[in-house]
């Protein structure tokens, strides 16, 4: 999810380390190993459903893998393990209840909707449940959004390179972009989930000896809980729930009821069944079992990346020290550029290099440059399958040949990325964008939503309910927005007051509440505009809607084969996680 | 049929999981070896020799899958 607010970009005034030769053969060695792959499978990518949506046929570990390892990118574990320093253990909220809960749900209620109505887009199922206007929009809005999104990540990557290991930022644009627009022109989604697989497993490969090697100096969890509480003189850094009861209770000013709705129920159930970035990659599983079951056994792996992105946050607090030996304090990037110290988001890199000598640290840089990579190439495919689909077959060509497409969408992923590159270098010259454009990726994501979810399950919403509630919705979300961003420091206060229900609130809360509100007007303007519209009928909403559609058998015999009951272990252990750490 | 990697295809996804960490293992346990032979970086906890044991965990579970998905198997 979105996480790079916490990236202080500011440009360094000395790197971390350099990579030794040996590192850098590590480093070669999966450049080499991805462009084989994109070469490879070329030969398998020569129609449409081959080129954006991988043949469909994915099994579901693959799907799976490469649906949470789409989302896994490199500035999100750095701007997390960062977060995890600033606020504590309350950054894994973002990994649990802010993803798992959503991600059964996709995989159990919303997947055969996706998978049964054979769409090839969220803007497509759209355009089958709503009509034109629906899909227009979130069409445009996503393919232009993906863009932007890209070109910042590509940025700021680029400005962790500079920082880290002193690479200049065009070279690592460039080396990193045109990698990516190879594979995937040539191979298309699969090209891009193959690579998110081998990111998954890279990632664990360079960052799970952090936390390893860090439990170990740190003497256990109890002992790296004991040393926290005396660090930072507040035993509040190591509690999932019981801080949450006030908003002062807690380092991140956020209230129980923030976590749960806005962050539980409305941001991440926006981002993991409505994003057509993670979506796609479960679109392209081979049967409706696997396409069920992949967001489950996503939802598995999703619940241990706390321990290679909260551990490693959670243990330089104990354990990061000055070359004195006293205890180094991290801070944000705006201090750290008059006093020269390091920043919250470089705890990774700090870590990485602490533990991680020649050979181990090119495994750990190579699985951040693998992260960044296989983010871009996702953005790229999402955005050439939503733009090859949803707007140019959809306004500009609509009778064009399948091979036309293919084309099309192979043009659209080197111009898409040679946009993102241009992104990058607008970002480079007014850093200050990159807060708008992450603003700007949330106006979408909680009213489209609401729209997609009123659609599947209510079959009385119509075309013009679910049109005019998105927009509602979007506008309205960019209305808050603008009240709590601009204006005198005053107003500002009061405005995320009234937004966020109290005083005490911290702008992480504000996104939460936001997201909230966006999404009650946009259902209920939906509610009520259907009501004064006419509905479609029963057999016009076959295989979209709840209630108008017979769920086809999933083919499961035993019970080891039933989605639910997959789906119900990763709860149990859910439930558990977050007792254990209350 | 190769898993992952399209129709026709000889080699699976899973073949590519295994080779990279396998590749990274040939390279990283011979260096740790050296490293062990009194060659450490000087990194904290240096004297478990990480580089040695995450090389030799590398090849074995990259051999496992190279091994296992090789080409042409099944």
């Amino acid at each position: 999810m979105l996480s790079f607010a916490a990236l202080g970009l500011a440009l360094p005034t000395r790197q971390l380390t350099a990579l030794a030769p040996i590192d850098i053969v590590v480093l070669v060695l999966y450049f080499v190993l991805v462009l084989f792959i994109g070469f490879y499978v070329k030969g398998a990518t020569k129609t449409s459903e081959e080129f954006f949506l991988a043949g469909r046929e994915m099994t579901a570990w693959i799907a799976g893998l490469s649906f949470v390892s789409a989302n896994l990118g490199s500035l999100e574990l750095m701007g997390w393990a960062g977060a995890a320093y600033q606020y504590g253990i309350l950054a894994t909220h973002w990994y649990w209840i802010g993803a798992i809960p959503a991600m059964l749900f996709l995989g159990i209620v919303m997947m055969p909707f996706y998978y049964i109505s054979k769409t090839h887009s969220v803007p497509g199922y759209l355009q089958l449940r709503f009509g034109e206007g629906a899909r227009g929009l979130s069409a445009a809005s996503f393919a232009f959004m993906t863009i932007l999104m890209s070109g910042v990540n590509m940025y700021a990557m680029a400005v962790v390179m500079q920082t880290v290991l002193g690479w200049n930022i065009t070279f690592s644009i460039w080396v990193g972009a045109v990698t990516v627009a190879i594979y995937v022109m040539l191979g298309g989604l699969r090209s891009a989930i193959i690579n998110e697989v081998l990111q998954f497993v890279l990632i664990w490969a360079g960052a799970a000896l952090i936390p390893i090697l860090g439990l170990i100096e740190a003497g256990g969890w109890t002992n790296l809980k004991a040393q926290i509480a005396v660090n930072v003189q507040s035993n509040t850094y190591t509690h999932l729930w019981s801080t949450l009861g006030t908003f002062k209770g807690n380092p991140m000013g956020i209230h129980w009821t923030g976590i749960v709705f806005g962050l539980g129920m409305i941001i991440s159930f926006g981002y993991w069944t409505t994003d057509f970035l993670v979506v796609q990659r479960v679109l392209s599983a081979n049967n409706l079992r696997s396409a069920k079951m992949a967001p489950i056994i996503g939802a598995a792996f999703k619940m241990a990346v706390p321990l290679i992105v909260i551990v490693p946050g959670l243990l330089a607090l104990a354990v990061l020290k000055n070359p004195d030996g006293s205890i180094m304090h991290l801070v944000p990037a705006e201090v750290a550029k008059t006093t020269g110290q390091h920043t919250y988001d470089q705890v990774l890199p700090l870590m990485l290099i602490r533990y991680c000598g020649p050979g181990l640290l090119g495994l750990g840089i190579t699985a951040l440059v693998a992260g960044f990579m296989s983010g871009m190439a996702g953005n790229v495919s999402a955005f050439s399958t939503v733009w090859t689909y949803d707007l140019y077959g959809a306004y500009v060509n609509k009778k064009a040949s399948d091979s036309h497409y293919v084309f099309m969408g192979r043009m659209s992923t080197v111009v898409g990325m040679l946009l993102a590159i241009a992104t990058a270098y607008l970002v480079a010259n007014a850093a200050s964008i990159m807060d708008y454009v992450q603003a700007l990726f949330s106006f979408f994501i909680a009213p489209l939503f609401g729209t997609v979810i009123s659609g599947m399950l209510w079959k009385r919403a119509t075309s013009a309910g679910g049109f005019l509630g998105l927009l509602a919705g979007t506008v309205s979300s960019i209305g808050m927005w603008v009240y709590t961003t601009f204006g005198t420091a005053e107003h500002k206060a009061a405005a995320l007051a009234r937004i966020a229900l109290s005083p005490d609130a911290q702008p992480m809360a504000e996104n939460m509440y936001r997201a909230l509100w966006s999404w009650l007007i946009c259902v209920g303007v939906t509610v009520i505009v259907s009501y004064m519209t006419k509905p479609k009928s029963d057999a016009e909403l076959n295989g979209l809607v709840y209630g108008a559609t017979v769920i086809p058998d999933d083919g499961a015999v035993t019970v080891w084969q039933k989605p639910i009951f997959w789906a119900i272990l990763v709860s149990v252990v859910f439930f558990i996680l977050n007792i254990v750490f209350w | 049929m190769a898993e992952g990697t399209g129709r026709g295809e000889r080699l699976s996804i899973w073949f590519f999981v295994g080779l990279l960490p396998l590749l990274y293992g040939l390279v990283l346990f011979p260096y740790g070896v050296w490293e062990a032979m009194g060659h450490e970086a000087p990194t904290v906890l240096n004297q478990l020799h990480p580089t040695m044991w995450w090389g030799l965990l590398l090849l074995l579970f990259g051999a496992f899958y190279v091994i296992r998905f090789r080409p042409g198997k099944g």
